[in-house]
């Protein structure tokens, strides 16, 4: 049988066998954790899951050949012999001209509050509990049956590059979302994220899935038109965040951004601004260093609706005569948490704001999908309870409606934010980000035909 | 794979036995991957993944415990065996109903896909592979269309998986799979108008380098490209009000896919997926009931020789074999696993597929399609009075009880009096499931079909299954278009 293997011999077998096949700048990364998982659907577990894994990732460079390895098949022997076919690999491909290097040392990281949990081995225990209270809750509220997913882990990370990184890093992460239903159609949705289990409000996440259920009986099909909407964070989670989450080079290059040439143009009015800050307490996204060992940070992507900047690694940063800002993915720059500043209203205030026009307040919604990534022409779908509001009050639940307009019109008609700022990640949002309730002006909104 | 890891799962079996559960099933995966990326025609990354682990799934006490490792050492299997055993029981007490599998016929099988002699995944030199690449990146640039393609994206992988599955029940099934799949993007801009169209481009297939050209893939991306450039160029506005569609087998996929195969799986209709990928309109009381029109038949069979979602025997053991989901209009059949089985009393149809050693097996559609019927496409064209030919798609999405679904035409033509007309841009078909097939009167020969590949999402955590979708050519009368 093979023997267990030590994840900093992992490393140092690495750095070996890197060296002596002549790799100019590499970066090592082991990522030990435990993940465990259970899953329920109609009030009822049904399936715990737990995965034990270890990984190692490689990027090593040659003469400008870029190449990269991930092992979970972790004998000596399988790392020397693809460390071997990275150098072969390397020895294949054409220069890659967009390389300019990883991030030089030496480095000072910074120290984030909260990233790990030091009651994470007593949640265990306790995540049956946790998950049966929210199950209650949503059924206080009228809900008959509810689904959802949590989802808790604990990862050691060890990363060493040849400009010098070292870092080794503790994390946690709780995830829960529950949906739930009062009738095939009457749904509703709670979330409860973060990396500190004392923070995740199982109760209210079933709570809050259980009453707009109850809320949704009764709906009618809508009406297709232009709308004001105010987002739920679910939702702003998605499409409103989705214009920060563009603001990467990477895919401006390859055409999966609609932010091309926008930097200094307002994109957004003056109550928007938002950051990928990768040192937010408790945050999902939050971490120490990126993938090249670089410190991360926190930076400005919109300020008061003017684009500012994007995310960069050391190369796309070089590329653009700017540094790096600590997101370097294993290959291209990737978001840490994206966070909006907060607005000043109540939930309560967005929906007086909107009373004199058509409005809806959409909790929910899945399927994003593009006709045109470069402009922004998308659509998605409303799922669970979306309402009428009337004379500043939530009134009759309405189904069968699609979102179908651009990002840009939806970022630019961004009326007012509440002052609640929400962290969301879940399936359809894997990407952390923190947002309020968000009041839009004018979206389009289209139905099916019969 | 070595003896030694073969014992790791067969002690695997042992320890789920001594600790009383029901039932235990060790899947042991092997797979080496190799990726190249290509951005704007420079490679961007080479890059070589390899994954060894061993999935572990109990059932005792009525609950169900899955665990997986990749450290292959006995420790790590016994942990893994007894956190699914004690899971399960733990679980399993507080439930008002019992999980239980169906039965089913136990086999032993060994069977393979792999590539031609050669061409294998690892067999094919990384540099021919890349220069395969880069010919296809320079026949965007190269080719005069009338638009200028600046944003282009290329993705191959190729991958070799090996798996062993072994259950408390006799099940013993090994396989070895090879496949090859290129995702592409190119957006094409009229230098004149700045209008855009973008191009998806999936290709997949069980087999090795040789897929490149049973593709005929330089001569498809040549076509593709030139038509995206008459897009952004020369479309016109499509037409509006009470008119037909005629879709091709691309566009027919994915509604095979959408809005039958995903209704169709038996965990969705018990509610099991409800948090994540939805629920489902249909139910099982509703099997005998009319969906569609009677020239609708829809099939769903893993055992197509080639095919991205081939395989033979599931990740339960159970045998494959055509399944049919709506055949003449008529909804007959649940992508079942052993667990959705069970619950509606009946017996699997072989849909449990786990993408890696480390997720669960779960109802999934594998290549579904539209069978073929009696039409030329002639014949489907000639009684046209308005309305249009939707060869490929690009936006789409459908809610998640898969009912109201949009579907929005990239390659469309006008078709007015029988005849193909001028290219229109971005037509939509924004309409329900069962309006969808109730609307179906003519399908085309089967000379006409096609498959194309798609990943297909669901679970939680996601998994990315291989699949295939595809048909001939269909009408679809008096779609209401605003």
């Amino acid at each position: 049988m093979p023997e267990k293997i030590n994840v900093i011999n992992m490393i140092e077998l690495s750095i070996n066998k890197l060296n002596e096949l002549d790799f100019a700048d590499y970066v090592i990364e082991t990522q030990r954790s435990n993940r465990s998982q259970l899953r329920f659907a109609d009030n009822q577990f049904t399936v715990a899951k737990n995965w034990a894994s270890t990984i190692l990732g490689v990027f090593a460079v040659k003469e400008s050949r870029t190449v990269a390895t991930q092992i979970e098949d972790l004998s000596a022997e399988t790392i020397n012999s693809s460390i071997e076919s990275l150098a072969k690999l390397a020895g294949s491909l054409p220069k890659n001209e967009n390389y300019m290097g990883i991030s030089d040392g030496p480095f000072s990281y910074p120290n984030i509050e909260h990233l790990a949990d030091p009651d994470f081995l007593e949640f265990h225990d306790k995540s049956i509990d946790n998950v049966e209270s929210a199950i209650r809750a949503a059924e206080e509220e009228g809900a008959k049956r509810s689904a959802g997913v949590l989802l808790w882990d604990v990862t050691e990370r060890n990363l060493r590059s040849s400009h010098g990184a070292l870092v080794k890093s503790n994390s946690t992460s709780f995830e829960f979302s529950i949906r739930s239903f009062v009738d095939e159609k009457s749904s509703g949705s709670g979330v409860a994220v973060g990396r500190l289990s004392s923070k995740l409000n199982f109760e209210k996440a079933g709570r809050d899935a259980g009453k707009i259920a109850k809320m949704s009986v009764g709906g009618i099909n809508g009406e297709p038109g232009k709308y004001n909407v105010i987002l739920s964070p679910k939702v702003a989670g998605d499409i409103i965040a989705a214009t920060p989450a563009a603001a990467n080079p990477f895919n401006v290059e390859i055409g999966l951004s609609w932010l091309k040439d926008k930097i200094g143009e307002k994109i957004g009015p003056d109550l928007v601004t938002v950051y990928d800050d990768a040192l937010l307490p408790n945050g999902l996204g939050s971490r120490v260093c990126d993938d090249e060992g670089h410190p991360t940070g926190r930076n400005m992507i919109v300020e008061n609706g003017i684009l500012k900047g994007f995310i960069h690694n050391t190369s796309t940063a070089k590329k653009v005569g700017t540094t790096s800002t600590g997101n370097a993915g294993l290959v291209f720059p990737q978001n840490s948490n994206i966070f909006f500043e907060p607005g000043d209203q109540s939930f309560e205030e967005l929906l007086e704001i909107s009373k004199d026009k058509p409005t809806l307040y959409i909790t929910n919604n899945w399927y994003t999908r593009f006709t045109s990534y470069v402009d922004g022409v998308f659509s998605t779908i409303p799922r669970d309870g979306m309402f009428l509001v009337e004379n500043g009050e939530i009134k009759q639940p309405v189904r069968e409606l699609r979102i179908t307009d651009t990002m840009l019109n939806i970022f630019k008609n961004i009326k007012a934010m509440s002052k609640e700022n929400i962290q969301i990640k879940t399936w359809e949002v894997p990407q952390p980000v923190f947002i309020p309730y968000v009041l839009v002006e004018d979206v389009n909104l289209t139905a099916a035909t019969s | 794979m070595t003896g030694e890891l073969y014992d790791l799962v067969e002690k695997a079996i042992e320890e789920g036995n001594k600790l009383d559960a029901k039932y235990i099933e060790a899947r042991l995966v092997k797979t080496s991957l190799n990726m190249s990326i290509l951005k704007n025609g420079v490679p961007e990354l080479g890059g070589i993944f390899r994954t060894n682990g061993i999935g572990i799934r109990v059932l005792k006490n009525g609950g169900l415990g899955f665990a997986s490792f990749n450290e292959m050492t006995k420790d790590e299997m016994k942990i893994a065996v007894a956190f699914a055993t004690k899971m399960a029981e733990a679980t399993g007490k507080k439930r008002r109903k019992r999980i239980v599998f169906s039965d089913e016929e136990v086999h032993e099988a060994e069977y393979k896909s792999i590539g031609a002699n050669g061409k294998r995944p690892m067999e094919v030199d990384t540099e021919e592979k890349i220069l395969r690449l880069i010919g296809l990146d320079k026949i965007l640039t190269e080719l005069q269309t009338g638009a200028i393609i600046p944003y282009r994206f290329f993705q191959m992988i190729d991958q070799t998986e090996e798996k062993y599955l072994l259950t408390n029940e006799g099940a013993k099934i090994k396989s070895e799979i090879d496949l090859i799949q290129l995702f592409g993007l190119a957006v094409a801009v009229n230098p004149n108008t700045g209008s855009k169209e973008q191009l998806m481009i999936q290709k997949g297939k069980a087999g090795g380098l040789e897929a490149f050209d049973f593709w005929k893939i330089e001569e498809y991306i040549e076509k593709e490209v030139k038509t995206l450039g008459k897009i952004v160029t020369e479309a016109k506005e499509a037409p509006k009000g009470v008119i037909d569609y005629i879709v091709g087998p691309n566009v027919i996929g994915i509604m095979c896919h959408e809005n039958q195969g995903h209704p169709s799986e038996g965990d969705r209709i018990l509610g099991r997926e409800g948090a994540q990928a939805g629920e489902s309109y249909l139910t099982k009381e509703m099997i005998g009931e009319r969906i569609g029109s009677e020239n609708v038949t829809i099939i769903d069979d893993s055992t197509l020789e080639g095919s991205y979602g081939f395989y033979l025997y599931d990740d339960e053991g159970v045998k494959a074999k055509p399944r049919y989901l709506l055949k003449k209009g008529i909804f007959k059949n649940i992508l079942h696993n052993r667990e959705s089985a069970a619950f509606m009393e009946t017996s699997s149809t072989a849909a449990a597929r786990a993408i890696g050693y480390n997720r669960e097996p779960i109802p999934r559609m594998a290549n579904t399609y539209l069978e073929p019927g009696d039409f030329s496409f002639e014949e489907m064209i000639e009684d046209v009075k308005l309305g249009v030919l939707m060869q490929n798609f690009t936006e789409w999405n459908i809610d998640d009880r898969r009912y109201q679904s949009k579907y929005v035409g990239l390659e469309a033509y006008l078709i007015e009096n029988g005849e193909i007309k001028h290219l229109v841009r971005r037509p939509n078909i924004e309409t329900t499931t069962p309006k969808l097939w109730g609307s179906v009167d003519a399908v085309a020969k089967r000379d006409l079909l096609e498959f194309d590949a798609a990943t297909c999402g669901k679970g939680d955590p996601m998994q990315g299954a291989p699949v295939y979708h595809g048909g001939s050519f269909m009408r679809i009368r008096n779609v209401e278009v605003r």
